[in-house]
């Protein structure tokens, strides 16, 4: 019902360009997370959704309607800001009321719209309240609730749950997702969190500096990050990037002489390089497995997670290098460690960034 | 906490804070100790802290000597009630657009504001009284109220907009996207939030209106019913003697009503003026 598109969106404060040309088309009723650095645009980009700023030059379509100018009500949107922006001074129930008051709806309706949006999200019992009495999780709620009674078409959120401590977090990132399919809604949420975009999001738009850098599912992005930003903002631990230099290439692969001198071939679209380029490897700690083979590392840091345990440590010429190992493994701080990975998990990036494609990978990145 | 003072150090904080007291307060224990004496013994030599024929006869009198000493207190209250009342009619959307919006010389008229602060107005009655002539306004109670206005609105401004600065913006911006228009906003959520800062404001306002009426009222209106209180007192002076007891009563009686209204007011002055100054 409520598909949500940007048509070169572009936007400047002054002199500073801060998002340039950006379009996206965002199904209906699709979680479509902003994710990227601060600074990256993405709080700018919802509020130009939310017809907070205007955008310098491009349009925005709302099931299929062009609202670039229309009142954020009109947009038939509605947001959820960072810091809840509850009213103090009004108990839960008016605060949740408020958009409905100020439409002039009539009593009963708005005491049943009231009470369901209060039942959705368990605060029947807490209506009578101020905000300031209390917890922040409950106050986050209210904060949806007040967006939610409108029925509005697409919702925006705006780094909601930074405020929230990490164990609240967690849940309310269950709870969003639980949100989203019993509403049935298009969503929009901006982060700079990737465990929250990689956890909630249908779609992935990844920012950096104002462009898009990968708009995708988030197992696309992980698989095939496009870019080396991508590839090293999606994932946790990052992702380790280790220079190397190409020694063949044709369509089929790659081979590089890492730095330290081990070499490996990767099944990668090599089209684009030739012998002698720089280029760099992607490896992500999670992929690597300790065995003879491969590139040793010195170990420097180690932290025994229980179920798993991250190596920090530096390659031969001090290159840093982090593995994702068993919890049990048989690793020590100070101590060498052979380390190998198989290839095709290997992700190759070009002097300018950009990634040249892996031939494969599991069946679940593909285009969503 | 912070009161690690020593006893040494104490013992000077509050004779510091006993001499200012015993500054600002002597005048009024002055005029009260004045209005109990009778008036032949008010220039007893020497002088005589205490007597014993201390009486309140000029509390009973001052109403037979000055017969419109009622109507004189309550135009004074009038007077600078309609002040403040009308300033803070022109102080709220003047001080919420100085907060929020964004336009042409938006700082260089906040500073003429301020220079308009600066002047007192004895230095602008000879032009006011011409103004307010050739409008009709002298000798009427708008010959009173209008200059204080406009001697009043731009502190009220300054005051006001610097504490409405301090309300999140996003509230305002979650109202708009929750429809609400500009006014809507500014009634159901700035203004309820800014109870605190507009009381503020309004004791000031009403202070300087108060003080600042008898300048007005000697020069902009000869009406004897509807001169304040501080011109009224004028009529202690006599041909042949001044009744002081009677004047200092008067004062006082004149203050009363305001005092009470400001020992209410005062939790929110104090919290009014500190709020926002501490992250809560």
């Amino acid at each position: 019902m409520a598909t949500l598109e940007l048509m070169s969106i572009s936007k400047s404060f002054g002199s500073a360009k801060v998002l340039h040309d950006i379009s996206l088309a965002i199904r209906d009723k699709e979680f479509v997370v902003f994710v990227g650095p601060s600074g990256c645009g993405k709080s700018t980009l919802l509020r130009i959704i939310a017809g907070l700023e205007e955008a310098t030059s491009g349009q925005i379509m709302i099931g299929g309607e062009d609202v670039s100018t229309a009142h954020p009500v009109d947009r038939g949107i509605s947001m959820v800001f960072q810091s809840y922006a509850l009213y103090p001074h009004l108990s839960v129930y008016e605060n949740i009321a408020f958009p409905l008051r100020v439409q002039k709806m009539e009593k009963a309706e708005l005491d049943t719209r009231v009470q369901q949006a209060a039942s959705i999200l368990q605060l029947t019992d807490k209506l009578q309240l101020k905000p300031g009495q209390l917890s922040g999780g409950q106050r986050q709620r209210v904060a949806i609730g007040r967006s939610i009674v409108r029925n509005p078409k697409v919702f925006l959120f705006d780094e909601p749950l930074s405020n929230l401590d990490a164990a609240l977090r967690g849940d309310m990132r269950v709870e969003l997702s639980q949100l989203h399919r019993s509403l049935d809604a298009t969503m929009v949420y901006v982060t700079h969190d990737q465990v929250e975009a990689m956890t909630m999001a249908d779609r992935i738009v990844v920012l950096n500096g104002g462009h898009v850098e990968q708009f995708g599912t988030p197992m696309e992005l992980y698989h095939h990050p496009r870019t080396k930003f991508v590839a090293s903002f999606i994932g946790q631990p990052n992702m380790n990037l280790i220079p190397a230099t190409v020694s063949a290439a044709d369509a089929t692969g790659v081979k590089v002489t890492l730095t330290g001198g081990h070499e490996m071939v990767l099944p990668v679209e090599g089209g684009r390089v030739a012998k002698g380029d720089k280029v760099e490897v992607g490896i992500r700690p999670e992929h690597v497995q300790i065995g003879d083979g491969g590139f040793p590392i010195s170990v420097n840091v180690l932290e025994r997670l229980g179920g798993v345990s991250i190596t920090y440590g530096t390659l031969g010429d001090g290159v840093r290098f982090c593995a994702s190992l068993p919890g049990d493994a048989a690793v020590e701080e100070g101590q060498p460690l052979a380390l190998t990975v198989s290839p095709e998990d290997c992700h190759v990036f070009d002097a300018s960034g950009d990634v040249l494609r892996r031939m494969s990978a599991p069946a679940i990145a593909a285009n969503g | 906490m912070m009161d690690k003072y020593t006893k040494l150090q104490m013992t000077g904080i509050y004779a510091a804070v006993t001499v200012f007291l015993i500054f600002i307060l002597l005048p009024f224990f002055e005029m009260f100790m004045a209005s109990l004496r009778p008036l032949e013994h008010l220039f007893r030599s020497p002088y005589q802290f205490w007597s014993d024929d201390f009486s309140f006869q000029a509390y009973r009198d001052m109403w037979d000597t000055v017969p419109l000493l009622g109507r004189y207190i309550i135009n004074s209250v009038f007077i600078a009630s309609a002040v403040t009342g009308l300033t803070m009619i022109f102080v709220v959307p003047a001080a919420y657009a100085y907060a929020r919006l964004n336009f042409p010389f938006k700082n260089g008229s906040l500073a003429i504001f301020l220079g308009v602060n600066m002047f007192t107005g004895a230095v602008l009655l000879i032009p006011l009284y011409r103004v307010l002539r050739s409008m009709g306004l002298l000798n009427t109670y708008w010959a009173m109220i209008v200059p204080g206005v406009a001697f009043l609105i731009p502190q009220g401004i300054w005051l006001l907009r610097s504490y409405l600065e301090k309300i999140p913006r996003e509230l305002e911006e979650a109202a708009f996207v929750d429809g609400a228009s500009r006014l809507y906003t500014l009634r159901r959520v700035v203004l309820p939030l800014a109870t605190p800062g507009l009381i503020v404001v309004g004791t000031a306002v009403f202070i300087g209106a108060y003080a600042q009426q008898f300048l007005f009222a000697i020069t902009f209106n000869q009406q004897r019913e509807l001169q304040p209180l501080p011109a009224g007192l004028f009529e202690f002076i006599g041909y042949q003697d001044v009744t002081w007891n009677q004047m200092m009563a008067a004062a006082l009686t004149g203050i009363l009503p305001v005092m009470v209204i400001f020992l209410f007011l005062q939790k929110y002055l104090v919290a009014g003026l500190t709020a926002g100054a501490v992250k809560e």
